[in-house]
Parts: structure tokens; sequence; C-alpha cells
């Protein structure tokens, strides 16, 4: 099928009866003069076309119609940008069966008149692809965002201005069942944080008794601020690998390493507005062991009803977490903890690092010196108490 | 306009003498055809209902008149048909209408006229396949603290009739109706006719049968010609009417049946709105809604009718050179004169609350005699961090919500919504990020005292 958008000014001098078979037109095909493609919504393409339209005196009708291309005929909206006091939309028709509108427009005289017609376009379809290499050190790395997108919409769109609210704006012609990937922004030497993240409630207390190895998982942290050389606007959702400089080996000894990368990870970006985090799940460490075990479980201040069941009671509570860092740096690892109910901390052996996140959760933050085992291993441990167990408690919120 | 519609035959019985032979046998006659002199159509918006009046200049004999009104592949109930003289009004009577036999769409007047010459007539009835709906577009500027507002109506019509040279009225508001009037315009005939209405179903119009089938351009052309004679967008003059609002769209207009028109109703320049965000859990989760918050009164450059509810498409203007962003689309309800509206948009990531529980203590434990415990007191501190990431100002309800006997404690300004909800207010600053904490104590059992 001929794909097409057409917009014609009719010449209605020659409808000399209304009962005239009107199919029969002779309209004029003014040229687009600029179109914008604006992505800003993310789920839906607003197209801004301009064309130039040689109006008579008097009432023009300008026919606007379409065929085997997806436009949203409700969305469809009309501006005067040079003379809107002047040239006033009449009123707009709808032919039956078609995919068409009719504009009536009122012109005080003769002149040529820039419009600009809005509408929503479906079936351009665009993804958020995001493309990071980080130095070997892992602490700043060079972000590329790319703006890919697949225009399946039936219309070749020529010379389009295509903005998605932030970073470059593009010129470019995309035509029918073409994907095109546009690099939106670069930056370079962007502070990363790298975390491994144990948490209680998803992780095996005590590797002894795994059959495997356990990976703690692995996060790049990003802020969307200033201070991380972004905070101008929400990063929106798409994939993000990540990939990690290395030193390629020489075929020849004497000649100079080249640089090469290797990736580690992908993950989904979640939509991060400026000044939140955006945190990167992007594998497991295997070098770091973590080992908690429940070391003391005392229920005090026991109260029992007169068929002697326990109603009521307290507890005395020790937990100790035993971490080793096998790797030759230092790295940051969050301890997660998870206590339902009613409970007061009595003794904690970081409260530096202690960091309560609410009512049922806690954590630590830790950094891990290289080679931290054995002897130089990390230790934590907690004493608590729970007060008026019922074992009814309440674990989350 | 004076031709006569194409589907609807206006029969005048020439041989009124004849007034002896009956309806079933008078099936051929000498007619002439009456043209329709004008028409008004009131278009209601709750219900898929319009009321036509027509008027037409008959010449009636003295004595007994017989008058055949037919209709076919329209959505005319039959049941709303009325025939009145505008003109000898008391000359001119109406004995009875028929319906004949074995005819569908077709009813007949006798008429006693004391009156020979010419005599002005209204017939009204009711039709389906009128509709008529509203929208809005709203143009906010970029720190969204200024709308402008243009409202439209639109009118579809499908009822397989073209209303030529119309007066066009749309009435806002909530009418009853027993019986739906396309059920009774397949009927063909009042009573319910099943067997008829069986016979010769009319749903819905062929459109083929129509307009559209002899060229539907040729319609449009007839609307064009008539959009040709005017150099201005019609005014549409609105007043109350009891429960109602009219509106009356200027001068006339031609819809082609299977067309639809759209009319600028008007327009409000500078109506201030407040970008406003409301989060409530138990209602949307842990989305924040964003609204547009204005008034539909004089001071927002509104008020001077209320606002159909109709279709709004949101657009903030982005660019110097007045691009759009569109920000949503949505539906907005029936607003009166003087009502704060809120247009909702949907789900906004870019404001966020996040209520955390901070502290949770269970206390005060009393038992019964059987040492079984019959009343506790829990006290909660919760801690709210509400986060705008936009480049403008908002403000942000927070609601939250508490049952059993609950009392509340905090710094910040709050209002009581109702018996259990509670909501506060803050506004915020383009990127902005603020914290407030409350507690609430809850007894429960015996510790409870309301």
């Amino acid at each position: 099928m001929k794909r097409m958008m057409i917009i014609g000014i009719l010449a209605l001098t020659l409808f000399p009866s209304a009962r005239l078979h009107a199919r029969v037109k002779l309209v004029a095909l003014p040229e687009r003069a600029r179109m914008v493609l604006s992505l800003n919504n993310p789920s839906a393409t607003l197209v801004e076309e301009e064309r130039v339209l040689p109006l008579q005196k008097g009432v023009n009708q300008v026919d606007f119609s379409w065929r085997g291309v997806n436009i949203d005929p409700n969305s469809i909206q009309v501006r005067v940008l040079n003379h809107p006091e002047e040239v006033q939309l009449l009123n707009t028709s709808y032919p039956p069966n078609e995919n068409a509108l009719v504009w009536a427009f009122s012109s005080p005289e003769a002149r040529e008149e820039r419009m600009r017609i809005t509408y929503l376009l479906n079936g351009l379809t665009r993804e958020i692809v995001y493309k990071a290499v980080a130095e070997p050190t892992e602490k700043n790395l060079t972000l590329r965002n790319y703006l890919r997108l697949r225009n399946d919409s039936g219309e070749d769109l020529a010379e389009a201005e295509i903005g998605i609210g932030y970073g470059a704006q593009f010129k470019k012609t995309i035509a029918h069942e073409e994907v095109m990937e546009l690099l939106s922004e670069r930056i370079e030497n962007l502070p990363v944080k790298k975390v491994l993240t144990w948490d209680a409630g998803q992780q095996p207390w005590d590797p002894e008794y795994e059959k495997q190895t356990v990976g703690i998982p692995l996060s790049y942290v990003i802020k969307n601020d200033q201070a991380s050389k972004l905070g101008t606007h929400t990063l929106l959702p798409g994939k993000a690998r990540i990939f990690l400089k290395t030193k390629e080996i020489a075929d020849d000894t004497s000649a100079k390493p080249g640089e090469g990368v290797a990736f580690t990870g992908e993950d989904w970006v979640a939509l991060t507005p400026v000044g939140r985090e955006l945190k990167m799940f992007i594998g497991q460490s295997r070098d770091v062991k973590v080992t908690q075990r429940k070391v003391k479980e005392d229920r005090t201040n026991l109260r029992r009803n007169l068929a002697n069941q326990e109603v009521v009671w307290d507890t005395d509570e020790i937990y100790k977490i035993e971490i080793e860092n096998f790797k030759k740096t230092a790295i940051d690892l969050v301890i997660v903890e998870h206590v339902a109910g009613y409970w007061k901390m009595v003794e904690n052996s970081h409260p530096e690092q202690f960091k309560k996140k609410d009512a049922f959760t806690f954590e630590y933050h830790l950094n891990l010196p290289a080679e931290s085992t054995g002897a130089k291993k990390t230790v934590v441990s907690y004493n608590l108490n729970r007060f008026n167990v019922q074992g009814n408690e309440p674990k989350d919120f | 306009m004076k031709s006569c519609s194409f589907f609807r035959r206006f029969v005048l019985a020439g041989a009124l003498a004849l007034c002896g032979v009956s309806a079933a046998q008078g099936r051929i006659n000498v007619v002439t055809l009456p043209g329709r002199d004008s028409v008004q159509l009131t278009i209601y918006n709750s219900a898929d209902l319009t009321l036509v009046k027509e008027t037409r200049h008959l010449t009636f004999r003295k004595g007994l008149n017989r008058l055949e009104f037919s209709w076919a592949n329209t959505l005319i109930d039959p049941t709303s048909v009325e025939f009145r003289a505008l003109s000898h009004a008391d000359e001119v009577e109406v004995l009875d209408v028929r319906f004949p036999p074995r005819v569908t769409n077709t009813l007949e007047w006798q008429i006693q006229s004391e009156w020979s010459g010419e005599v002005e007539v209204e017939i009204r009835f009711f039709t389906s396949g009128i509709t008529w709906s509203a929208d809005y577009v709203a143009e906010v500027n970029r720190p969204e603290k200024l709308m402008e507002l243009a409202g439209s109506v639109r009118i579809n019509n499908q009822s397989g009739e073209d209303y030529e040279n119309a007066q066009v009225r749309l009435v806002v508001g909530t009418i009853r109706l027993v019986e739906s009037i396309s059920q009774l315009a397949q009927a063909g005939r009042p009573g319910g006719s099943k067997a008829v209405a069986e016979e010769a179903p009319m749903a819905m119009p062929a459109p083929p049968a129509g307009p559209s089938a002899r060229g539907g351009r040729a319609a449009g052309a007839l609307m064009m010609a008539d959009g040709l004679a005017a150099a201005k967008p019609k005014e549409i003059i609105k007043q109350g009417l009891s429960e109602y609002f009219l509106y009356t769209v200027e001068g006339r207009d031609t819809i082609p049946t299977g067309w639809a028109k759209r009319m600028p109703s008007f327009k409000g320049s500078a109506v201030p709105i407040t970008s406003y965000y409301k989060y409530e859990r138990e209602r949307w989760g842990d989305q924040v809604m964003r609204y547009y918050r204005f008034k539909n009164n004089r001071d927002s450059k509104l008020g001077n009718e209320p606002l159909p509810d109709g279709q709004v498409a949101a657009f903030r203007i982005v660019g110097d050179d007045k691009s759009y962003a569109l920000v949503g689309r949505t539906a907005v309800k029936y607003i009166p004169i003087n009502e704060e509206v809120d247009l909702e948009l949907g789900n906004d990531q870019e404001v966020q609350v996040k209520p955390a529980l901070m502290n949770w203590e269970k206390t005060d434990l009393r038992f019964d005699n059987e040492g079984n415990v019959k009343g506790w007191t829990v006290r909660e501190t919760w801690q709210v961090e509400i986060q705008n990431s936009k480049e403008i100002e908002v403000v942000l309800d927070v609601r939250r919500s508490f049952s059993g006997d609950w009392s509340l404690k905090t710094e910040v300004a709050y209002d009581r919504v109702d018996a259990s909800k509670i909501k506060f207010v803050r506004p915020l600053k383009a990127r902005e990020k603020q914290v407030f904490t409350y507690a609430v104590t809850t007894h429960h059992g015996v510790n409870a005292t309301r």
C-alpha cells in the first residue's frame, strides 16, 4: 500500500453544486517546511509539522488526509503561526469512512500562512540505551546515552528534528522500517561507586553449608546530580551495558600493550529523576565471603496464661557477622539486616557504620580493607532485645 | 433550504374528499411534497437523544385532511412524532394519528381544518444517532503557572438523515430516559411491535444508504459551501435552563449523516493553574499522580459557563518557538461554574513520596483474668521523604489513613480529611527535597477508648 500523508488546499470554486461528486477535487499540495518529533512523553510520539499554506481572502478549506500512516485522528490540531489573530480556524469537519479532516480557515486577505499541525503518531518506537566504560579503578566511567528509534509509522520522516527533552537535538531522515541509533549524550569521567550488598534476608548465612561459592551482588551506583556531572534531566529507563577497560597483551613483548575492554555486566536502568541514585546490579563478587550466625537467643520476661501457654515474651539476641575480603583492593560492602516487631539495639560493634533504614531494617556500610582475611577479617556483632513478642510481629509496612 | 429530506417523505394527500378511502387502500395518492422551511436540532450529551423541530408550510382544504409522514433508514422514535399548527392554530385540529398496518416507519394524521389555505406547521420528533461531545486543549507555559484552555464541541451525525441548514443547540446536563430512543426507533411504530421490528430491523441506517454513498464529499462540499458564508468562528451562545445548560451555535449548520463537525466553543487565556500532585497509597499505591488545578471562575478568566465533560489534551510549551511536549490526555468531569478542577494527568515519577516507618513499639500490655493479652498500644514513628526532581514549583498533597483509636503528633501542618484520613499539603520548590515526621499512637483491645 502506498503510504502518504497529504495536506491540500481545496479549490472550492470547482464545486458549483452541493450535490456534485466531490471526490473530484483540485488541491494545492504545500510541502512540509519543518517537522519536529517530540519524544518527551514516554508513551506517545508527538509530531509537529509546519507547512506554508497559500490562503485566499475569505474562507479556505484545508484538507488533511493520510493513508497507511497510523495517526490518532483525535489528536490532530492546527495552530496558525504568522497571523494567529487574523487567520482563524472556523471549524473542522470529519468526512465519513476516510482518514481525513477538513479545516475551514478564514483569512482577511490572500497571503501565505505558516501552520503548525500537531498529532500523535503511532509506530515510532524508541529505546534508551546506555553504554558505560569504566576505568580499571572502577571509580569513574564514561557514559554514553543513545536514543534508538525504530520507524514503523508508515511514513518516511524526512529531515525531522528529533528531541527527547534533553541532550542533543537531531535533524535526521528516518525512513519507514528503518532503525537508527543516535548518541544523545557522552559524559566523561563520571564518578561511580562500586558496592557489594549482602542481604541477610536473601543470602545464605553460612557459606560452609553451600555447595557452591556464594556470590554477593555487585552494583554500580551513580547519583543523578551535578557533582556526578549529571543532574540536568531525568535518566530514562533503558538497558545499560558496562564494560571495563583492560590492557591487552601485545603479541610482541617489546610492543606497548594496547587498551581494550571487557564486558562486566548489564542491567535495566530504572527511571532516575534528578537528585536520586541509580543502582545497576551488574553481577556478583565471589571474592568476599560473609558468614552470619546468631550466637545467642534467650527468651526473657516470659508471661503465661492460666492454661500455662506462653503468651508474651522478650528476647535477648546476639548476632555475629564475619567478613573476609580476598581481593587485592578495598571494597564497600553493605550488610542488610531485618528485625521484625518492637526491638532495641543494646550493643553494636560498628555504631559509625550503622544506619537504620526503617523500623524493621538496618544496615552496616563497611569498607573492607584489601586482603582482610583470616585474622584480619572484619567482624561485626550486635546485641538486640525484642519486646512484647507474641509471634505475630510486623516485618514490613 | 426548502428541499425535502432524501429519506423522509412528508405527504399531503391531495384529494381530501377521499377521506373515506382507507389508509391501506390509499397508498397510491396524488401528493405534494412540501419542503422543510427550517430545522432545529437540540442534541443531548447525556443520552443518545436529539429533539428535531422542523417547520413547513402546508396547504389545507376545509374539512378532513390526511397527512402522511414516513421515514426510512433513520433512527426516528415513532412514539415521539408530534404535529402542531403554528398559524391558524384554532382552526386546525388533529383528530387522530394512525400507524398503518403492515407498513413500517409511517404514520398518518387525520386533521380537521376550518381554514382553507396555507398553514405553517411544526413537526417535532426524537431521533438517536446524533451526538455531541466536548473536548479541550490545555496549553500550559513552561513554569506551568498559566494555561490557555480552548474548548470545542464536536457534533457527530450517524442518524441516517441529513439535516441541512439546521440551527444546532446542545444541551449540557443529565436527563432521564426510561426507554432508549434507538430501541424505540427500531420498533418502527409505537407499542414495541416486535414482529414489525423483526421484519424491518433498522438498528442503524446502513451508511451506504446515506449521503456518503452519494459520494461522501458531496455532502462535504455542502458543508464547505455553508462554511464559506462565515468569515469568523461561529459564536456559541450559552444560557442556563433549569438544571441544564443550553449552547446555541450561531447561525445555521449542515451536518450530513456520516459526518462530524468540530467547532470552537470558548477560549480562556492566562488561566492560573497549580501544578498539583497527590499521593495516597490506598488509591494509587506508590505512584504520585499529577494534576493541573484551576478554577472555573471569573478570576481565572473562565466561569462564563459550566464545562461539559469531555477529553482534554494537555501540552506544555517547551520551546521558544512554542513547540509542544505532550503532558497527557485525560477525561474531565462536568465542571460547574466556580468549581475547582483537578485535571488528572497520570503518574509522574519526577515527584516522589517515600513514607518509611522508622520506629514501631508495642507497649502498655493489659491482660484479662485468664492471662491473655486484651489490650495493647502501638506507637509508630513515620518519616516521609518528598522530592521534587522537576525544574518547576509544585504543590504536593500527601494523604495518610489510620484506623481505630488513633492520635497523631507532628510538627508540620496538616488537615483532617475525615475521621480516618489526614493530608499534608507541601509546596516544593524546583528540585527541592523535604523530610517530615509524624508519630501515630493507636490503642487496641481494651486500651481503645473510642
